[in-house]
């Protein structure tokens, strides 16, 4: 057998040493990577429903702000965050929920009920009972949560 | 193409001639306890990976450190893992090289012209307990904070400065947050220091001086 390569024992334990050489290191590196990028691929939060409170204090037409607190968990530190968004009801069947946020940059917004609008003290933006741009600098409207009612209690989504 | 490469790399670097006389050294017939060193190697290098990511979201902080641990172990994905590793790897540091350290005064291996290899190893070893007492400390519970209060006590008995050196160990008067960081620095930066520039010079001499043979019986 001319042909046939030998494999000889010192070149037999040679690849051997790699072989578990190379098992070691798949056995902690496939690990170590999952270890490094496993908390930044969580999925993202808001996926609860945050209850807000009664859908009675609701006043038919004009956007009314709710506020609560919720706790939000970073890592293994757990923060208490202030959630609030303006819920508008035309007649007390459907509902809307927006966040009180300026699409802008992110200044707070307040409705003003005697100019029918929300207004952002920061650039001057004003939006409708919508929540769509009517004048300044925002790109778009204000963003909106899911909501739905339940036992007349307010719940939203998304935040 | 890989051997162009290589080729290459080695006009320019001479990596062959190092890696030959590293890894295909004669060595005399030996048995193996001979491989002990090489064993205590592959725990300090395992020590150094999962140390290394462990530091990724450990925090050496009173408020943080136990729960920061607690997140490793029950949140991150293998970080029971990793945490584990680094717990056990730890032991085997200290068993491992303890053990090398008797194959080479049970053969005598530390005689002439080894001496140096020799004390660079007591140091060593001295670095390997200092790096398992104070990374015992780290994980903050109840059983760190009373084998630390238990074990930094031994310093105290030390005639004269005794008291002096306790308080320098644990950075004033009692176990504070300050023993938890300056115990968290010298796990991390001290020690790897020391130990980096010790191994260095004692893998340096141990392939240029070459190993000892074994002891022949007298016929």
């Amino acid at each position: 057998m001319p042909d046939e390569k030998v494999l000889e024992r010192k070149g037999f334990l040679g690849l051997v040493t790699w072989a578990i050489g190379g098992l070691i290191s798949l056995g902690l590196g496939i690990p170590a990577i999952s270890y490094l990028i496993g908390p930044s691929l969580q999925k993202p939060e808001g996926q609860d429903w945050i209850r807000l409170g009664s859908s009675k204090k609701v006043e038919f037409g004009k956007p009314t702000l709710f506020k609560t607190t919720i706790q939000r968990q970073t890592g293994w530190i757990v923060n208490d965050e202030e959630v609030s968004a303006y819920i508008y009801t035309e007649g007390g069947r459907e509902f809307i929920a927006f966040s009180n946020i300026c699409s802008h940059l992110s200044c707070r917004v307040r409705w003003i009920d005697d100019q029918d609008q929300f207004f952002c003290p920061c650039h001057n933006a004003v939006f409708d009972r919508n929540g769509l741009v009517v004048s300044g600098p925002p790109p778009r409207p204000l963003d909106r949560y899911q909501v739905k009612i339940e036992d007349d209690q307010i719940y939203i989504q998304g935040v | 193409m890989v051997v162009k490469l290589t080729d290459w790399l080695d006009e320019r670097v001479g990596w062959r001639s190092i890696w030959d006389n590293v890894f295909k050294r004669k060595i005399p017939y030996v048995n193996w306890l001979y491989t002990l060193g090489s064993a205590t190697l592959l725990a300090v290098i395992n020590q150094g990976v999962t140390g290394i990511l462990l530091t990724i979201y450990y925090v050496p902080t009173p408020d943080h450190a136990y729960d920061s641990v607690q997140y490793i172990t029950t949140q991150v994905p293998a970080g029971w893992m990793i945490r584990g590793l680094h717990h056990w790897g730890a032991s085997a540091m200290v068993v491992l090289s303890f053990l090398h350290m008797l194959r080479v005064i049970f053969l005598g291996s530390y005689k002439y012209p080894r001496e140096v290899t020799w004390f660079t190893g007591v140091f060593l070893f001295l670095t390997t307990i200092g790096f398992g007492f104070t990374g015992y400390l780290l994980p903050w519970d109840q059983k760190a904070y009373w084998a630390t209060t238990v074990g930094t006590q031994i310093v105290a008995v030390t005639p004269l400065v005794g008291n002096w050196l306790l308080r320098v160990v644990l950075g004033g008067a009692e176990l504070s947050p300050l023993t938890l960081t300056r115990f968290y620095g010298t796990h991390v930066w001290i020690l790897p220091a020391a130990l980096l520039l010790l191994l260095g010079i004692h893998l340096y001499l141990v392939i240029s001086i070459g190993i000892s043979e074994m002891p022949k019986q007298r016929e």
